[in-house]
């Protein structure tokens, strides 16, 4: 059961930008992820940290090599299908902008089951709203909820759907540390309690501590791994990277 | 996804405000066009004189040219004037059973003259026995002998007679003394021109058409249904040429010039319509994008959870289509205000007689709705292609990096859209001349306005770039940073250089079109001329004795009839204008180039065409002329045609006596080598001075009249021009207004790195000055691609003709619209603290 990967990539290399301004964000990364883990990718600014993310999730495709996301090949399938998947098997949270202004909690939350045409199981549904702690902000809008209540309403729509796996892009980036802790308890939670995988990509050494493992990206190859790590490990490993002061995310082409 | 769709939309209002008003706008004018449009084909007139008739009995008021195609049907064309109908028809019906009342009916012009004046040339003449199909009933008095008239109480009040009071009436030229032995009553229905009654046989004597009546009405015997006598009469009178109208038919059959002033109104309403639809899917397209890019980070975010493109996009058409629902219902009622409201306006202008009564049934609701719906689906599908394109990883990055603007299907409309304009352009230019080009020219527009608009983001850029260096160098900070937003947001400057491209192209391309070709037909007009005076009617004519005695006075080197009136070369479609003159005077009052024969021939059944017609001079051709009957002519004298200004001299004797006053209108004089032209006027008023009815004009009186006949036309399409800028400038405030609102973030955000509120709002003001600009640029574009091929064919010149001021006032409408909008909702946008707008909702 440990052994089994859910994501694994193979050889993924990814490109951008034209041939006067060649970006190489990933160059070659191998990697499994086992069902039930929790993993934090980590990396300096400009390291491919997102790019990983995003090819391992179906939302970006890689210029060569393969990617295997619950026991499917990404390479090849389309646009439509990939969407598919990624409605079916994956889970989504953002650092921000994660929820539909217009929707309530509850309708945020059963969205991907809406759009698969299935209908929402209600004891899920309430089971996974009383797991983040919305259960009295149902009918709430996204602006009438913190921050940190937005991200655990987007935790929940990650779960609703009993996904393969959950990608976090920077869940905690824009909350203070109380709340962070709040978040970061839940995935862990959704990883001992239920068995459920994560992905998350992070900046901070507190954040990665939660995860079974942490990986490091630089200049888009894979460096090194942490097993069960305590945050002063991570945050020594990243010191050693280098470009470590430098931790404002920059999002353009390449990071 | 409907759902979804519905929630979004009653959460962001706002965003949806822009397109619910210009589909709402586009809707109602697109339904006040189909009324107007249902209206002209109805040409429903409600019938006056014959309101209490059941039937009317007419001569057949159209001719049906011989079909090209023998499996096409025959189109009608309809006869310019009066069809009249034997007399004895009268008998015939009252011969039918089920008749009560057969009344035969003439009209003729009357004036009331005091003291050598005409007074009031509006009144028609009759005899009082046809008082009854209205029915005219009599509220003092008795009714009149020989020598006696009734007049009707509107026009008795307004001149005030009384019974017993004797007035000077003018017919046909010749003034007579009536006592007034009654007033009549006018029923209800008769709202419009003031009636006098004669006795019968005055009235036939005045009418001078011994033999033949104009309509005769009939009244049905009690019990016995309209159609059902209808029937009846009809087949009483098989064989003749005669149309039998019932119901509102009727009114038809008392106006027969209705139906062809609502052929313009066909055309007028096409016009309209097609403008507005046209703008109507760009503008929405435009509306719709933007709050598509303006929630763009929203659609990545549904993308990355799984929603398909597909689903994106049908989110995004329900959106469009529901909104056009409710616009479009709600559209309804405007529709019809507007529709009444604009014909009233062209019956003003007297485009369109003004008893066509408004109409607007289901149809036009119908159409207007659909085209409602339709525009949205168009502009609904162009936006959901951009949606459905949505990466999903952008839900991921604050960056809002543009994209590609020129797919396949840009590309594909824009180049379409070049080739037909320039199609067009060429026809315009060779194929047609003189005033059929505008016909050319209005579809033109339309295609070009739309090939630009595809390109528009490209256009935009360029042109951008050529005046950012201007806009920095003349704007210090402000102009410097507004270049650099003009440079980082390209597409959605075009989103707002799109409606101010439609406006200034159209409104410059319609009304210089009407100011060029006013131009061209005046300097035709005035080319034509070589009357130095004319004698033209106020009433019904001149008489005919008169032409003689103005070739007596001393001075006259010639004088002609001059009678116009339409009719058709025997076998053709396209009508042709007929002119009749007076063989002894035409040579020197027309200005025709003669290439064979002589004028002076123009006698009998002698004609004069254009030798484009290819026939010579002794050739016998067969003409249709304006009352239906065809006349076998002899060809006596050919002439170089004007090119776009065709015509056909007849005998002014024999044309006249085929018009539906029978008398010429004008009298043409030239003066003799050498003689002042004002002397002979004076000579020619003394000679007129005891004849009421006749006004001596110069040329420079006849030109301004000629002018002001122009101006009719020239009104209507400022009218429409109006109406068409109202509507691209409501979607110019209405697409400058959500683009400018949305960036209430962005301008806190620059005023909390330093920027002063005066600073922002001049950046602002410069970035509109920009759009402004490019807008104006790419409209004057589409206006030339219009304008320079069609002034090259109605005048041979490059340019144009008009005042140039128009053009100034189009270019600072748009440029004050556009700062307007933009700077008002600028100003809103940064009121307040800047931390809060930065820190509000993107």
């Amino acid at each position: 059961m440990q052994t089994e990967d859910v994501v694994r990539l193979e050889s993924v290399h990814k490109t951008y930008g034209d041939k006067r301004h060649r970006v190489e964000a990933l160059r070659g990364v191998t990697i499994g992820l086992p069902r039930g883990s929790f993993t934090a990718v980590m990396g300096p600014s400009g390291s491919g940290k997102s790019t990983f993310l995003h090819c391992a999730a179906g939302l970006d495709r890689p210029t060569s090599g393969s990617v295997r996301l619950a026991e499917r090949e990404l390479t090849g399938l389309g646009e439509t299908a990939l969407t598919k998947l990624r409605r079916e098997r994956v889970g989504f949270v953002f650092q921000s902008f994660n929820l539909l202004p217009a929707l309530t909690v509850q309708q945020n939350i059963t969205l991907p089951l809406r759009l698969a045409g299935k209908r929402a199981d209600r004891a899920l549904v309430a089971d996974v709203i009383s797991r983040v702690g919305l259960a009295d902000r149902r009918k709430h809008l996204p602006a009438e909820l913190s921050g940190g209540q937005q991200q655990r309403v987007a935790i929940a729509r990650a779960l609703v759907t009993r996904p393969a796996v959950i990608f976090a892009d920077e869940p905690t980036g824009a909350l203070d540390t109380r709340t962070a802790r709040d978040v970061l308890d839940l995935l862990r939670s959704a990883v001992r309690v239920h068995g459920q995988t994560v992905v998350m990509v992070t900046h901070d050494p507190v954040a990665a501590s939660y995860a079974d493992r942490v990986v490091f990206l630089a200049d888009g190859q894979l460096v090194g791994e942490l097993r069960n790590p305590a945050p002063d490990a991570v945050a020594e490993r990243m010191t050693h990277l280098g470009a470590w002061a430098d931790h404002t995310p920059v999002r353009a082409l390449g990071a | 996804m409907l759902r979804i769709a519905l929630r979004t939309m009653r959460f962001r209002k706002g965003g949806f405000a822009a397109t619910f008003i210009a589909l709402f706008f586009g809707a109602a004018l697109v339904m006040a066009c189909g009324g107007l449009l249902e209206t002209g084909v109805r040409t429903d007139v409600a019938p006056q004189r014959y309101a209490a008739t059941d039937v009317v009995v007419t001569g057949d008021q159209t001719y049906a040219p011989p079909p090209t195609d023998p499996e096409d049907d025959a189109e009608s064309e309809p006869l310019p004037e009066r069809v009249r109908l034997d007399a004895s028809v009268v008998g015939t019906i009252r011969g039918v059973p089920g008749v009560a009342l057969a009344e035969g009916d003439v009209s003729f012009p009357v004036g009331l003259v005091r003291a050598g004046r005409v007074v009031d040339s509006a009144p028609l003449g009759h005899s009082w026995a046809s008082g009854r199909l209205a029915p005219y009933t009599l509220g003092a008095g008795a009714q009149p002998g020989p020598g006696e008239v009734v007049l009707d109480r509107t026009m008795a009040g307004a001149n005030a007679i009384a019974v017993g009071d004797r007035v000077d009436l003018l017919a046909r030229g010749t003034t007579g003394t009536f006592r007034v032995s009654g007033i009549a009553e006018p029923p209800a229905a008769v709202t419009g021109t003031p009636a006098v009654f004669f006795a019968g046989a005055d009235a036939d004597r005045l009418a001078a058409r011994p033999g033949s009546v104009d309509a005769v009405g009939v009244l049905a015997a009690p019990g016995v249904d309209a159609g059902q006598l209808a029937e009846r009469i009809g087949a009483a009178l098989r064989g003749q040429p005669v149309t039998i109208s019932t119901g509102n038919d009727r009114g038809t059959a008392e106006f027969p010039e209705a139906p062809r002033g609502s052929e313009g109104l066909i055309a007028l309403a096409g016009v309209i319509g097609g403008f507005a639809i046209l703008v109507a899917i760009f503008v929405v397209a435009g509306t719709l994008g933007l709050s598509i890019q303006h929630r763009h980070r929203e659609l990545a975010l549904l993308r990355a959870i799984g929603t398909t493109p597909r689903q994106l996009r049908r989110m995004v058409l329900t959106e469009a289509f529901t909104v056009a629902v409710l616009a479009t219902a709600l559209a309804c009622v405007p529709g019809v205000l507007l529709g009444g409201w604009i014909l009233d306006r062209l019956a003003g202008l007297g485009a369109v007689p003004a008893l066509v009564v408004f109409h607007q049934g289901w149809l036009p609701m119908i159409v207007g709705t659909g085209v409602g719906l339709l525009t949205s689906l168009v502009a609904g599908l162009m936006a959901a292609r951009r949606a459905g394109r949505t990466r999903p990883v952008e839900a991921l990055s604050d960056a809002a990096t543009q994209r590609r603007w020129l797919g396949p299907m840009r590309l594909l409309f824009a180049v379409l859209g070049f080739a037909g304009g320039l199609a067009l352009a060429i026809v315009t230019v060779t194929v047609f001349d003189g005033s059929i080009a505008a016909s050319t020219a209005g579809p033109t527009v339309m295609v070009w306005a739309v090939a630009l608009a595809m390109i528009a983001p490209g256009l935009t850029k360029v042109v951008g770039a050529l005046l950012r260096p201007v806009l920095r160098g003349v704007g210090g900070n402000a102009g410097y940073l507004a270049m650099l937003n003009a440079k980082a947001r390209t597409v959605r400057l075009a989103a707002a250089v799109t409606p101010i491209m439609f406006s200034v192209g159209i409104a410059t391309a319609m009304i210089y079109l009407q100011t060029t070709l006013a131009d061209a037909e005046r300097e035709a007009y005035t080319r034509n001329l070589r009357a130095d005076v004319v004698l033209a009617s106020t009433t019904g004519g001149l008489p005919t004795d008169l032409v003689d005695q103005v070739r007596r006075v001393p001075g006259v080197a010639g004088a002609s009839e001059f009678v116009t009136s339409t009719g058709f070369v025997d076998g053709d479609t396209e009508s042709v204008p007929l002119q009749g003159v007076s063989a002894d005077g035409a040579e020197q009052t027309t200005s025709i180039r003669l290439t064979g024969g002589t004028l002076a021939d123009l006698r009998g059944d002698g004609v004069a065409v254009p030798a484009e017609l290819g026939v010579s001079v002794g050739d016998s051709m067969r003409i249709r002329l304006g009352d239906g009957a065809s006349v076998p002519l002899r060809v006596v004298a050919l002439f170089a045609g004007d090119p776009g200004y065709p015509r056909i001299l007849l005998p002014a004797e024999l044309l006249v006596s085929h018009t539906t006053n029978g008398l010429p209108a004008q009298i043409m004089v030239r003066a003799g080598a050498g003689v002042d032209p004002a002397a002979l006027r004076a000579a020619l008023r003394e000679l007129t001075a005891d004849r009421p009815g006749v006004a001596v004009a110069d040329r420079d009186a006849m030109t301004a009249a000629y002018v002001r006949e122009l101006q009719v036309g020239a009104s209507v399409n400022y009218l429409l021009v109006g109406l068409i800028m109202m509507y691209t400038a409501i979607s110019v405030v209405n697409t400058l207004v959500m683009a400018t609102s949305r960036r209430r973030r962005e301008l806190g955000l620059q005023r909390l790195t330093g920027s002063t509120r005066g600073q922002v709002l001049r950046m602002m003001t410069l970035e509109a000055i920009l759009v402004a600009a490019v807008g104006i640029l790419l409209g004057t574009l589409v206006s030339t691609t219009t304008l320079v091929p069609f002034s090259l064919a109605a005048t041979d010149s490059v340019w144009p003709s008009g005042p140039l001021w128009i053009y100034g006032a189009v270019v600072g409408v748009a440029t004050v619209l556009t700062v307007a909008a933009t700077l008002l909702p600028a100003w809103f946008a940064t009121r307040g603290r800047p931390a809060e707008a930065a820190a509000g909702p993107e």
